[in-house]
Order: structure tokens, then sequence, then C-alpha cells
């Protein structure tokens, strides 16, 4: 009876143990076993693979940039279509906080109070810079002014003060209106990436008043073929507190609102591609990847002509562009970084929402100033793998709709007032498609 | 008896990965597979001729003298190593070449009979090495071929009792199983830009086709027993699946088999059986690949070292010389085993088993320049009879 009853159990338990046993398959590193596969590396001509391409700009706003430049007379000559332009002019402007009514201080009893008379003893305003990405051949002399008209952070630019659809106010001269110059000071980029400009008593005692709605400055040079890149502006208050008068303290005034403004602003190139740039540019290119390629000969040989090629058998794609020197006013003068992102909705361009990035995670759209100096001409290659296999599949990976658009821009916009300027279709080095593509041959 | 049917199931779902591990055949459908029980393994029997009352997939007629519904389930586990050239490697795997059932129907004195046995399979990798030119530049590649999977044969079959000791056996069998293979590329990526992908395709395909098999069994003498048996088939077809383009079909030769043992004591039994198979002519391979050497054979002895009135226990030894089919280079592979073995049969009535385990094991190799394969090898059958 108990053999009866066991012989279900010792089938199952015998086979789940055997059949549970690691697998150790044989591996021999054989060229018989293997026939290798095929690799091929083509280099799709422009017309083979875009359709259109178009030019955009106007993404994002110089407030958003998180600093400021200031130019005088920088990079004047032609452009990339040969049109002559003047130096670049910029100005930063700031907007700074009402100063504080009462500081807390430790007493001679060694007790935190708030002091609420105190008196302000100095200030300063440090201005601080991006020594990489600043062009200067020497120290340089830095302006610093008060401005008499309100103006709008978020919409401020060289012409208006205020530049709203409908509600547009001209600055009383270009470039921040009327303004009242308040000290100079000087930097040394070899002695540090900071200046301290000192306000004047008078200034202290105007900015001191509370009902004072806006403490602004402009931020400039005099200085011909520079252009500074401000990463920071900040006021800085000294204030002796009346309960130790032995104590000056260093307090910081709050940064409500920075901008800056530039002239000119850039026209849009007749041909080339752009991308970058503050307001940003962005490069939109309408795809027409073929799913099946002939005239190439050495894949022609391998497989016969013509080749179906799926996503499968892209192993890497690389949109291959030719840098141009553009307008030297907004050359590069640190890297760049660029990204590729499907245009989901085409039909809204230049407004259509974008796919994730492809390349923020991956890296690959690095791109250095060195590559955009005359005479420029230099290939740079932007990985657009996920892209192109994307385009030969219909659908993203994950199932989602694709489109034919894709836009060439910078990994975030504003990135800086530099752009990059690529050939375009009708320039001599247009933008071809470089593939590596894997097939195997029957194992 | 359904306890025995779901543990069985059971063992058959379990069994999933039943193949052998073997680069014989890679170029054709791989290494043949013995479908046979520990008994038959054992005593170095290439499944036909053997004494009594059998479940086997290549002798029809060999569960004729079933008197009860009965099922054995065989399973090997094996552990094997191989040198080609001046690389060697190791592998293991356990793999379940027979599941049997006999249903017999006293009124017709014949037995109905169904089974899924094991025939070609191939489970190996291959790794190359090599460079690739791209943009002008050599690039280092690494590829990894695997292939994975066999083909199986799915049998119903009758064997009729005709006469006192004369049986005949017939079946009919479909090709089962699938056959799966993965390619892998990678390529240096020091070589080649940032965010290069590798490049991975896989293929599948089914197998199809059937088989026919027809044999006898005779005792002539109470001392003797003899078996043949014919088996035709047509081509084995691999379909391919969504995705997978190619269609190839492989011809089948005919295989005749015979085999008989002869009692030499009350407690000594000695068998010998042979197999002819002639694939120098089958169609569908590429050159060279097929072994010109059709001729199989194998022998041994079965000793019941201790026999109560219901029980016994056999310990069996024999030697097989077997010529698979499929060379790996250009000479013909010959496999050369040894084996042990012991029966215990919990219960036996009139020489019949009803509750049986066979254990054997297994040393063998086989050779074809420049690949030489050395493996241990056991089988585990279990058997029941159940009214």
């Amino acid at each position: 009876m108990t053999r009866r009853s066991m012989s279900a159990p010792v089938f199952g338990a015998l086979a789940f143990i055997l059949g549970g046993c690691a697998e150790e398959i044989p591996t021999a590193t054989r060229d018989e076993l293997v026939t290798p596969g095929l690799a091929v590396e083509i280099t799709l001509p422009f017309d083979d693979f875009v359709a259109s391409t178009a030019v955009y700009g106007g993404f994002g706003r110089a407030a958003q940039l998180g600093g400021g430049v200031v130019a005088h007379e920088f990079g004047p000559g032609p452009d990339e279509d040969g049109v002559e332009g003047p130096g670049l002019e910029a100005v930063t402007l700031a907007r700074f906080a009402r100063f504080p009514r009462n500081v807390t201080t430790v007493d001679t009893a060694g007790t935190n109070r708030i002091d609420t008379l105190i008196t302000i003893q100095a200030a300063h305003v440090l201005v601080r810079f991006d020594t990489v990405g600043s062009i200067a051949e020497g120290p340089v002399e830095i302006a610093a002014h008060t401005l008499g008209e309100d103006w709008d952070p978020a919409t401020a630019n060289w012409h208006f003060a205020v530049d709203t659809l409908g509600g547009e106010v001209p600055w009383s001269e270009p470039g921040g209106g009327a303004q009242r110059e308040f000290a100079k000071a000087v930097w040394d980029p070899a002695e540090g990436d900071s200046v301290e400009i000192a306000l004047d008593s008078a200034l202290i005692e105007l900015w001191s008043d509370s009902t004072l709605t806006a403490r602004d400055i402009r931020v400039s040079t005099s200085e011909p073929g520079v252009r500074l890149r401000v990463t920071l502006m900040q006021l800085r208050l000294s204030i002796l507190p009346s309960i130790n008068p032995d104590t000056v303290l260093s307090v910081p005034v709050a940064t409500t609102a920075a901008t800056f403004l530039y002239d000119p602003l850039p026209r849009p190139p007749r041909s080339a591609l752009r991308v970058g740039g503050a307001p940003s540019w962005r490069t939109v290119f309408s795809l027409d990847v073929p799913h099946s390629l002939t005239g190439y000969p050495k894949l022609c040989d391998a497989l016969g002509c013509p080749v179906d090629i799926t996503p499968d058998h892209v192993s890497y794609a690389g949109l291959q562009l030719t840098t141009l020197a553009g307008s030297p006013a907004f050359a590069p003068s640190d890297t760049l970084i660029l990204d590729v992102r499907m245009v989901t909705a085409p039909n809204f361009l230049p407004k259509s929402p974008l796919g994730p990035s492809t390349l923020g995670r991956r890296g690959g759209g690095n791109l250095a100033p060195e590559l955009f100096l005359a005479p420029a001409g230099q290939v740079v290659e932007i990985p657009v793998t996920d892209l192109v296999r994307d385009q030969l599949r219909g659908e993203t990976l994950v199932g989602g709709p694709v489109t034919s658009s894709m836009a060439l821009m910078s990994i975030v916009e504003p990135w800086s007032i530099e752009y990059a300027t690529f050939g375009g279709r009708t320039s001599s080095s247009p933008p071809s498609l470089r593939l590596i593509l894997n097939f195997s041959r029957g194992g | 008896m359904k306890r025995i049917i779901l543990g069985a199931l059971l063992a058959a779902a379990v069994s999933t990965p039943a193949s052998a591990q073997s680069f014989l055949g890679f170029r054709a459908l791989g290494y043949p597979v013995l479908p046979s029980g520990g008994r038959t393994v054992g005593t170095g029997n290439l499944g036909i001729g053997l004494a009594g009352a059998e479940l086997s997939a290549s002798d029809p007629a060999a569960a004729a003298g079933l008197p009860l519904p009965t099922i054995s389930l065989t399973m090997q586990p094996t552990w094997g190593s191989f040198e080609i050239g001046e690389e060697s490697g190791t592998s293991n795997t356990t793999r379940f070449p027979l599941i049997a059932i006999g249903f017999p129907f006293p009124r017709a004195n014949g037995v109905a009979t169904v089974s899924l046995a094991g025939y070609m399979e191939q489970r190996w990798a291959g790794e190359r090495v090599g460079t690739v030119e791209l943009g002008g530049q050599p690039v280092l590649v690494a590829d990894t071929f695997e292939t994975n999977g066999g083909a199986s044969v799915a049998r119903l079959g009758w064997a009729q009792r005709i006469g006192p000791g004369v049986s005949v056996g017939v079946s009919a069998g479909a090709y089962v199983g699938r056959l799966e293979q993965f390619y892998d590329r990678t390529l240096d990526t020091l070589g080649v830009p940032a965010g290069v992908e590798p490049f991975y395709e896989e293929r599948r395909w089914r197998y199809g086709g059937y088989n026919l098999a027809a044999g006898f069994s005779l005792d002539p003498h109470e001392l003797l027993h003899l078996a043949g048996t014919v088996e035709w088939s047509s081509s084995i077809t691999e379909h391919p699946r969504p995705g997978t383009e190619g269609k190839t079909s492989y011809s089948v030769p005919l295989r005749l088999s015979a085999g008989a043992t002869t009692q030499l004591t009350s407690r000594l039994l000695m068998n010998g059986s042979v197999a002819y198979q002639d694939w120098s002519g089958a169609a569908g391979f590429e050159e060279g690949t097929v072994s010109s050497l059709a001729f199989s054979y194998g022998g041994g002895v079965e000793w019941t070292a201790v026999q109560r009135e219901t029980r016994s226990l056999p310990l069996r030894a024999g030697y097989r010389r077997v010529t698979p089919p499929f060379r790996y280079g250009d000479r013909d592979p010959v496999e050369s085993i040894w084996s042990l073995g012991v029966g215990v049969n919990f219960v036996e009535v009139q020489g019949i088993r009803r509750g049986w385990m066979d254990l054997a094991i297994e040393r063998g190799s086989r050779t074809s320049h420049p690949l030489t394969e050395r493996f241990w090898r056991a089988t585990v059958s279990l058997g029941i009879s159940r009214s």
C-alpha cells in the first residue's frame, strides 16, 4: 500500500531534482562553429535620409540662463552667410531685494539676539565670471550703473524694457534706458574669478529706503573685444550691529531677478543649420530613412541587393555634420552639449512637444569650441542610433508612436549665448548618416 | 494509475531541457539520442531484442507481452568533457530520453503504446574573436553562436501477439521539437563611437515529419529470443517560426535493426543487437557532413544476482559501438561505450516485471577528428504496472 501511494511522488521528485541540475553548455572558440557575421559601415548622403530641414529660434529666454553676459564690440565680422555684423554689445541687469531691517548677532554675553538698530557701513556688488567661458585679453574695466526705468526680467531685451505681446515698452535708450554710473572696478582674470563693485554712500542711503520698489543695476564694459560670462551677481552689506559694535557682519541681499540684454540678435541662417544660443535655436530634420539599401558594393556583394534593414541590424547610427564658422560674436568659447529628440507633433512646429532626450544619459553630444574656429569645416558625429531604429521599427522600443521629425538642440535651453553652426543641404558638406550595420549569415 | 500518469506528466513538464550535448552534427541535425531505458543501456543493447516484455521506442513488438497497464520514465544526467585540437572544456546536462505508456487489450491479444522519445538533439555554443574593418580601421569583434533544441518522436504503436512466442508490432510517429539559434556580436567600443549596440539575432524553427516502424519478436526456443525492426521516415523539416527565414528538409534513410537474447543459465542472459542505417546518401546536408559508417552494434550480459519469489536483482554489463550519422570534421565519428547496470525489480510475477527501477552507468567516448568527447552518463528508469 505504501509503495502504491509513493509512485507518483517518486516520479515527480526525481524529475524535479534531475531537471533542476545545473546545465553547462559546451562552448568552444572555433571558427568553424561560428559563421562570422557581416559588419558593414556605410554613409548615407543627405538626400537618402533627409526630406527637409528647418531652423527655428526663440526657445527659452535669456533670463533663464541663470547668469549674464557682458560684452563690447566683440566679434564683428561676417556670419555663416557672409553678412557682415557689428560686434556684440551685452549688459547684465540685476534686481535686488529690500535691505534687511535687523540682523541676528551674538551680544557680549554670548547670547543670540535680534538687533534692529543696525548701521550699514558699506555695500558692494560681487560679480563672478566664468573664467573658461569668458574671452578677454587681460584686465577688464567693469562699469556699474543704476537703472532709472522699470523693466520686466522675463522679457526685457536690448530695445525693450518690457516685450510682452501687446504691451511693449521700449527703453528710453537701447540697452537699459537712462542710467547713472555709480562705480567702476577692474577684473583681472589672472587674479581670480570675481570683482567687487562698491556702492557709494548716497546709493546705500537711497536703497535703504524700504518703500523703494526697485534696486536695479546694470553691469557693462567699455573694453572692446571682450565677452564675459557672468555666473553670479550678489549684493552684500557690511552691517555694524548696535549690540556688538566691534563686529562687522557681511549680510547678502537676495537677487530677485537677473537677465542680460544684447545686440544685435543673430539673424536666421539662410541655409546653414544652427543649434544653441539664448533664446535657443533648433534644427529640425524631417527624416526619410530607407528600409532597404542598394548601391553599396560591400553590402551587395555579401548579401545581394536590395538589402532589407531592420532595427536590429543597426548597431550604430551617427549624424555627421560639418562645422561652420558662424558669426564671431556668438562663436562658442566653451563646450556645447547637444541633444537629439523626436518631434512628437510636427504639425505644431515650432511649438511641437518633444520626445525624451536620447543623448542626456548616454552622452555623445559634446562639441569643443575649437571645432567652430575659422575656417572650421570639421566633421562631428552625433549618435542617433535610437532614433534611426525607431524610424525603421515604426514605433519606439516600448511601442510608442514615432514621427519622422527629430530636433537637434542644446541639451538645456538656453545653454549659452553661443551657438553651433553646421553646413546645410546646399553646403559643400551637407549632413550625412553613418551607419554600422550587422548581419548574421546563418551561424 | 492516475497518479502514475500525473507523475509522468510532471516529469515531462520538468524535462523540457532534454538536450544532448555534443559538437557532433553541428552542421546537421545534431547528435542522436538512444531512446532506451536503464536495462537496455546497462546491457549494451541498441534497443531491440531484449527478452521479456518492454516498453521500447525502437522495438514496436516488445510490448506485446505486457499483462497490465504500464508506464516507464527514463532520466539521464550526463557529465562530459571535450577536446578540439588544443582546446578543451566540460559540459553537463540532464535529459529525459524516453517516456512510454503501454495499455493492454486482453481480448485483442494486443497492447497499445504511446511514447515520447528523443531522436536528434543539439546544444552547444561557439565563440569567435576577429576583426572587421570599419571606417578604415580594424575593430575587434566577438561573436557568439549558440544552438539549442532537438527533435523527438511522438509515437503511437500497437503490439500484437499472434501465436505462442510470436508477436508483431507497428508504430507511427511524428517528429516534434524545436531548434533555437542565437547569434550575438559585440564590437569593441574603443574602436567605434560610443553608443554602438551589440548585434543580436535569434532564429527559431520547429521540426516536422513522420515515421513508420514495423517489427517482430520471436521465441523459437525457450532459451532464445529474436527481434527485428524496420523503420521508415519521411524527411525531417525545419519549419521557420515567425520572424525566421529558411526552411530546410533532410532526408532520413531506412533503419534496420535486429537483436537476440539467449539464456545461458537459469540466471544469466546474453544479448546482442545490430543496427544499420546508411546516411551517406541522405539529401539536404552539407557536403562532407554525413558519415559513411552505417553499422552499430552492442551486446552484454544480465545476471540475476538475487532471485526471490516476487523480487529479483539483476546485474548488467555491456558494450556498444555506435556510429553517429554526422561528422564534426572530415572523419567519420565512432562512439564507444562501456556500461554497468543494476535492476531492482520490486514486483516480478512469472518473469514479468510490475514495479522496477533500473540504474546504469556508462563511460563513453566519441571521436571525429579533431573532436574527442568523453562522458560519464547515468541512466535511471522507473516503471510500474497497475491493474
